[in-house]
């Protein structure tokens, strides 16, 4: 079924990223599936097993620039978004960029800081802009931020509200890799030495002309029927406290079209909604009982295999 | 539970009480505890809670000591648990909680159904009825969904629709089918009686004004052929009069041979024979009637019987309502044998003799005689339905005769007999039904308590003569919209009450000759054109429900929607998950079968067919049915 030609770009900016990370094909395709979609990525795991990796990854084989801040307890708005500062020469104020003036920005920890400074993040790249003094200034294109989260650590974190959650459109783990695979990593070397190794395989122009091709891709009408029914449900269940917002059902959409695109096709079909539903929707959706999101995820798991599926 | 279902509960628990209220049976009492079910719904369906358990539990225990206290009082425990399913549904209304608790009240409900028919055959009952099944098809259609984990609330309407014409069709076509004697389901009756006090086996004169007044319909008849009036509708007769009432001095009755499906009274040829289909309501009285002279009767019944008076009685104590017909030979006289009973008089009688001797002074011949005193009696005395009371010390009939000279039918037939018994001729009472209104809409009579009537018979030259001294009464009009009215109940219980076994002959043989030669009026048109009408409803229905159904399906799935579908159940894709299955899945579940190829572009095609919007050539069309047909053969390979 999957005989539909795959774009050549993203051919090898895959096995590009796949050579830097082995073994994550799946989260490898998730952070260029929100990078098509223009979405944010939202990573959750122990640390070590290659987020910050992963990310850069990206970055270098976009041909991106990439910044990386971690996430502490005393960092400010300020040291993210930028800081207006006097210049004497001129006697005017000058706005220096933050590091959110790139193209890829990892959050490492964002739950590590306090809510003031993860907002200020979250806004920026909620509008892919930055308001410093009344003065404007657009963030770069693409823009894309992949975030961070440690869920073993609990001692003097933030964890993130639900309604900055809800601006991510993916949420992965990355999970430990496989024994060959980290047998691999263990022997390779530094992964920093890899990546300075790594070459870019598209463009940063390539990558805006696929995110317009990916808004081309068509959604039958049945398919956008099944999406809605799913955020429904995850409304109406016992076992859910708050259901899926109407942002979320928009991700799902982007996300839908970009993964049909990322596959090589000109139209999503209801395994793209299906793939996607518990990794765009899991985060969004507040349990009863349970704390974690690995059980959010699951229930929307339960929830799609109960859905029937257009044909 | 979702609302919908709520709602459903409410709607068949209240059917189910209503079913049994029209059956007019219930005890008001009752009912008026059963009107509970109203705000016990009303706060279901505002989502309140179920009543505490302590509350319910006690109700529950009263019910079952009212239920019991009912039984042994009322002696009917049919009765009693009717009272006890409607007070159960005023219980179970505030105490609904898991989904078995709406099961209870569909249980419930279907128990009320079927005591309701055991007690009602009213055209109301089974309008109630069909609306109990198309809730409770609705009920378990609904319930499925759930199950299913379907979306309930859009694609409900049109599987009820489609399953309730099929469900009302099939029920249809049962009635055709499936051969009914009088008293099975739908038919059987727990009514009381109407109360004809004229036809036990003795007769007094109190409450005869009474039925006159009563306008209930007794019986409704079919004649075939139509024969034009009087129709004197003969019950039983009554040989002994003790000065205030008459009885039967002979009651042994001797049991009717049966031929065939007839019980013969008098052996007889089939021509010139008047046959009256009759459609008794329930009545309580065993006795039946007929125009004389009955020849014979055909009806289910065990055994029939006749006494010396002539008079015939089905072996059932009857409340029931029971369809029969009488075979008679229409004449006002017929063979008799004189007997000393029939010129029985009691005692005080002189006046009277008299009066008969006077009248008759001039008769030469015993016929003579007896229209004499016949037309005295028209031409002398008024009638009246509330004659003035026998003064103390007087008997009745001579009270009638000489001091208030009106009376109603008893009076001047119970004065006829004795005056002709007085000159020495034969004579008994008659009690049964005299008229009948023609009802325009069905082409049948309708005989109603008010008709009433007693006459007389008299035995002159070996032969029983009718004789009526009763001045005739002008009939009162009934507005043409109770006659139709009447004729929807006649046609309820023509042709799904009293739907029996003969009917479906007539129906297959009107069939078969209708095929067999163009010309068939052999059979009977009227009848033809009603089961032509039923069997053209029906086919209509039938048509509808399939013609929706084609629909839903074609409409609903294109070409390749279609071709996937098929493909799916073929590798065997199905049950209760296979709704949530995609395409992709199903490759999954494909790989390493020796039709993986086959099915990886079939499935390709169908994607791009579907959610592609890819404009189809009647190549690829055959394509699909290229594929599948080298998937069945691959898969038959690998099971053979």
């Amino acid at each position: 079924m999957n005989n539909n030609m795959i774009n050549p770009f993203i051919k090898q900016l895959k096995e590009q990223i796949n050579s830097v990370i082995r073994g994550k094909e799946s989260a490898v395709k998730m952070a260029i599936v929100a990078l098509l979609g223009r979405g944010n990525l939202l990573i959750e795991d122990v640390p070590g097993v290659g987020k910050t990796t992963l990310a850069s990854a990206l970055a270098r084989a976009t041909d991106c620039s990439f910044q990386r801040i971690q996430f502490t307890s005393d960092l400010m708005p300020s040291d993210i978004i930028g800081v207006s500062i006097f210049n004497h020469d001129t006697r005017e104020f000058e706005f220096k960029p933050g590091p959110v003036f790139c193209n890829i920005v990892l959050a490492d920890e964002i739950n590590r800081t306090n809510p003031k400074t993860q907002s200020a993040l979250l806004e920026a790249m909620n509008e892919k802009r930055v308001t410093v003094e009344k003065k404007t200034f657009r963030l770069p294109e693409p823009f894309m931020v992949i975030a961070t989260q440690n869920p073993m650590e609990y001692h003097g974190t933030f964890p993130l509200p639900e309604s900055q959650l809800d601006r991510f459109m993916l949420h992965i783990k990355l999970g430990y890799p496989e024994a060959e695979y980290e047998k691999m990593a263990v022997l390779g070397g530094p992964s920093f030495l890899i990546l300075d190794k790594t070459d870019p395989v598209v463009s940063r122009q390539d990558i805006l002309r696929m995110q317009a091709e990916a808004d081309g891709v068509m959604v039958d009408d049945s398919l956008v029927d099944y999406m809605m029914e799913i955020v429904s449900r995850t409304r109406k269940d016992d076992r859910i406290r708050l259901g899926v917002s109407t942002r979320g059902a928009q991700f799902l959409l982007y996300a839908v079209r970009a993964l049909a695109y990322y596959e090589g096709r000109q139209f999503a079909v209801p395994d793209d909604v299906k793939e996607l539903s518990p990794l765009v929707l899991g985060h969004r959706i507040i349990l009863k009982t349970a704390k974690f999101t690995a059980d959010a995820e699951r229930i929307v798991r339960e929830i799609v295999e109960e859905v029937p599926v257009p044909v | 539970m979702p609302k919908i279902s709520r709602y459903l509960t409410a709607l068949l628990g209240v059917t189910g009480c209503i079913g049994l209220l029209v059956t007019g049976e219930i005890n008001p009492v009752m009912a008026a505890g059963g009107l509970a079910i109203i705000p016990g719904y009303y706060r279901v369906l505002r989502g309140r809670e179920a009543a505490p358990a302590w509350v319910i539990g006690a109700a529950s225990l009263l019910t079952l000591g009212v239920f019991a206290f009912d039984s042994i009082v009322s002696g009917d425990v049919f009765l009693a648990v009717a009272h006890l399913t409607i007070t159960f549904q005023a219980i179970k209304s505030y105490d609904l909680k898991e989904p078995w608790d709406h099961l209870q009240v569909y249980f419930m409900s279907l128990l009320q159904m079927v005591i309701g028919s055991e007690m009602s055959q009213s055209v109301v009952f089974g309008v109630v009825f069909v609306l109990f099944l198309v809730s409770l098809v609705a009920a378990m259609v609904f319930a499925h969904f759930v199950k299913e984990g379907r979306g309930a609330h859009i694609r409900l309407a049109r599987p009820i629709v489609v399953i309730s014409l099929l469900s009302v069709t099939v029920t249809s076509a049962f009635f055709v089918v499936l051969p009914r004697s009088s008293y099975t389901f739908l038919g059987k009756s727990h009514t009381k009686g109407i109360r004809t006090t004229g036809f036990s086996d003795r007769v007094d004169f109190g409450s005869f004004g009474e039925i006159k007044r009563d306008s209930t319909v007794v019986m409704r008849v079919e004649l075939d052929p139509d024969i034009p009036a009087p129709y004197y509708w003969r019950g039983m007769s009554l040989d002994y009069f003790d000065g205030t009432e008459w009885r039967n001095s002979s009651p042994r009755q001797s049991r009717i041979e049966k031929s065939g499906d007839e019980y013969v009274l008098n052996p007889h040829g089939r021509s010139g024979l008047v046959e009256q289909k009759i459609y008794l309501e329930p009545i309580d009285s065993d006795a039946i009637f007929g125009l004389t002279e009955i020849m014979g009767i055909r009806v289910d019944s065990f055994s029939a019987r006749s006494d010396s008076g002539g008079a015939v009685f089905l072996s059932r104590k009857s409340s029931r309502r029971v369809n029969y017909s009488v075979l008679s030979e229409v004449r006002d006289d017929y063979p008799g044998v004189a007997s000393p009973r029939y010129l029985q008089l009691p005692r005080g009688m002189e006046r009277i003799r008299e009066l008969a001797r006077t009248v008759t002074s001039l008769g030469r011949s015993d016929g003579e005689k007896a229209r004499m005193i016949e037309r005295y009696l028209k031409r002398n005395y008024s009638y009246s339905l509330e004659p003035s009371p026998p003064v103390r010390g007087r008997g009745l009939i001579e009270d009638f005769l000489f001091y208030g000279r009106k009376g109603f039918c008893e009076h001047f037939a119970t004065s006829m007999v004795l005056m002709l018994r007085a000159v020495g001729i034969p004579a008994r009472i008659v009690n049964g039904y005299c008229g009948g209104e023609k009802n325009q809409y069905g082409g049948y009579l309708i005989v109603r308590q008010s008709d009433a009537h007693s006459w007389v018979e008299a035995l002159i030259g070996g032969q029983w003569r009718r004789f009526d001294p009763t001045p005739a009464v002008a009939a009162p009009q009934i507005p043409s919209l109770a006659l139709f009215l009447d004729s929807l109940k006649m046609a309820w219980a023509r042709y799904v009450v009293g739907f029996k076994t003969d009917d479906q002959k007539a129906i297959l043989r009107a069939l078969s000759s209708l095929l067999a030669s163009p010309s068939f009026p052999a059979v009977g048109w009227k009848r033809l054109r009603m089961y032509g009408l039923l069997i053209t409803l029906i086919g209509i229905a039938l048509a509808s429900a399939l013609l929706l159904l084609r629909g839903v399906k074609a409409g609903r799935h294109g070409f390749a929607s279609r071709k996937y579908l098929a493909m799916r159940k073929l590798i065997g894709v199905r049950g209760r998950r296979a709704g949530a299955t995609t395409p992709g899945e199903v490759m999954r579940m494909s790989q390493g079968s020796s039709v993986e190829e086959e099915i990886r572009e079939f499935l390709g095609m169908y994607v791009e067919d579907r959610f592609g919007k890819r404009p189809m050539m009647p190549s690829e069309r055959k394509r699909y049915g290229l594929l599948l047909k080298s998937i069945r053969t691959g898969l038959k390979k690998r099971r053979g």
